[in-house]
């Protein structure tokens, strides 16, 4: 698969990491080159610099021909604004997104957005070690299912 | 927009906002400007008066929430970053109802983004500017085009060359796209009414009206 990934945090960079060792075509867009140190030696895929908000940076990462884009820079409305460009101008088949804001989240996913709310997840996640005693982040991908889906 | 005074939701304090909310003021709008930063709020509210200056996050739900937006008419999304003026808008719209949305685009490209995602009238300051210093540059044989409201037309300004093919020529004779029309001649620096009869001189200047997906067109059959 041919993906696209924008922000190179430490989410965007282990998202890179492993999908890059699974055997995919990615490319990964920062704005600061110093943000690619995150990869190390390992990555074998494409680095570009720039805005992922910009439609020539995303062309120059491929946009045109992706199987999936993500967006998960540390701010919400980059992110919304990526992916929207991603779905709607470029009509990339499988777009994600990261949010932080819940309520911001809630109206993007009515709008045909697929997304990720961390803040929902680990306030649920932690809620559900505090009342039950278990802790579904470390517990196996089927148990921890009904705490992410909300 | 029933009320005798248009209620305007201005999103971002810089520059624009703060110049665009006492320009609304004056003509007697109801003006609310959202500011992030609280000690530039602060020095608006002085500066303006009348205003009311919220501080807060334009693209903040529960905020915008308290600020009135579902009875503002417009709401105008000023900051000095792309995403958070589509954010806001298409907040107002989507969760809020407001009528109508006008963004401030820093990146000339995304005005067609913005378009496509909603916006109702996205404006490029980058794009009018390049476009009227372009016009002032001698020498240039034809300048960016000017947009019309959000019609996807533009004004077209051509400076004929020297020697144009189409001196001599009249106004009627002139062939051009569809829907396009010369609407002004510009002579020795003083505007001529367009008359059909009307003959080009060599250094005249020609403001077309087209659309903006027959600009090319327009270029090519004038040189």
């Amino acid at each position: 698969m041919k993906i696209i990934i924008v922000g190179c945090g430490r989410v965007g960079s282990r998202l890179a990491l492993a999908l890059d060792q699974a055997g995919n075509e990615v490319t990964i867009i920062d704005e600061r080159v110093a943000a690619f140190d995150r990869l190390g030696n390992d990555f074998h895929g494409n680095m570009v610099v720039g805005t992922g908000i910009d439609l020539g940076v995303l062309r120059r990462a491929g946009i045109e021909h992706a199987d999936a884009f993500a967006s998960v820079t540390n701010g919400d409305n980059r992110n919304l604004m990526a992916a929207q460009i991603a779905q709607v101008v470029f009509r990339v088949p499988r777009v994600i997104t990261r949010i932080y804001d819940p309520i911001r989240e809630e109206v993007y996913r009515e709008l045909g957005l697929e997304t990720v709310c961390s803040t929902t997840l680990i306030a649920d996640l932690i809620q559900g070690y505090v009342v039950d005693g278990v802790n579904r982040a470390h517990a196996t991908p089927a148990a921890a299912e009904p705490a992410a889906s909300r | 927009m029933t009320e005798e005074r248009p209620y305007v939701l201005i999103i971002g304090g810089g520059k624009v906002g703060y110049y665009l909310a006492k320009h609304l003021i004056e003509r007697d709008y109801e003006v609310t400007l959202v500011e992030k930063d609280r000690e530039r709020a602060e020095w608006i509210e002085h500066q303006l008066g009348s205003v009311i200056v919220m501080v807060g996050d334009g693209d903040e739900m529960s905020f915008l929430a308290t600020t009135g937006i579902e009875r503002a008419g417009v709401v105008i999304g000023c900051t000095g970053d792309d995403e958070d003026n589509l954010i806001a808008c298409q907040l107002a719209k989507r969760k809020f109802k407001v009528p109508r949305t006008i963004a401030r685009v820093n990146n000339p490209v995304n005005v067609e983004v913005f378009t496509s995602l909603g916006i109702d009238a996205p404006i490029s300051a980058t794009e009018l500017l390049m476009g009227l210093i372009e016009s002032e540059l001698v020498g240039s044989e034809m300048v960016r085009g000017v947009a019309v409201k959000s019609t996807g037309a533009s004004l077209v300004d051509v400076a004929l060359p020297n020697l144009s093919v189409l001196a001599g020529r009249r106004l009627k004779d002139v062939a051009l796209p569809d829907g396009a029309a010369i609407v002004c001649i510009v002579r020795r620096g003083q505007p001529v009414v367009p008359r059909p009869e009307e003959a080009i001189l060599p250094d005249d200047e020609l403001i077309v009206y087209s659309r903006q997906m027959d600009v090319e067109e327009v270029r090519r059959s004038l040189s």
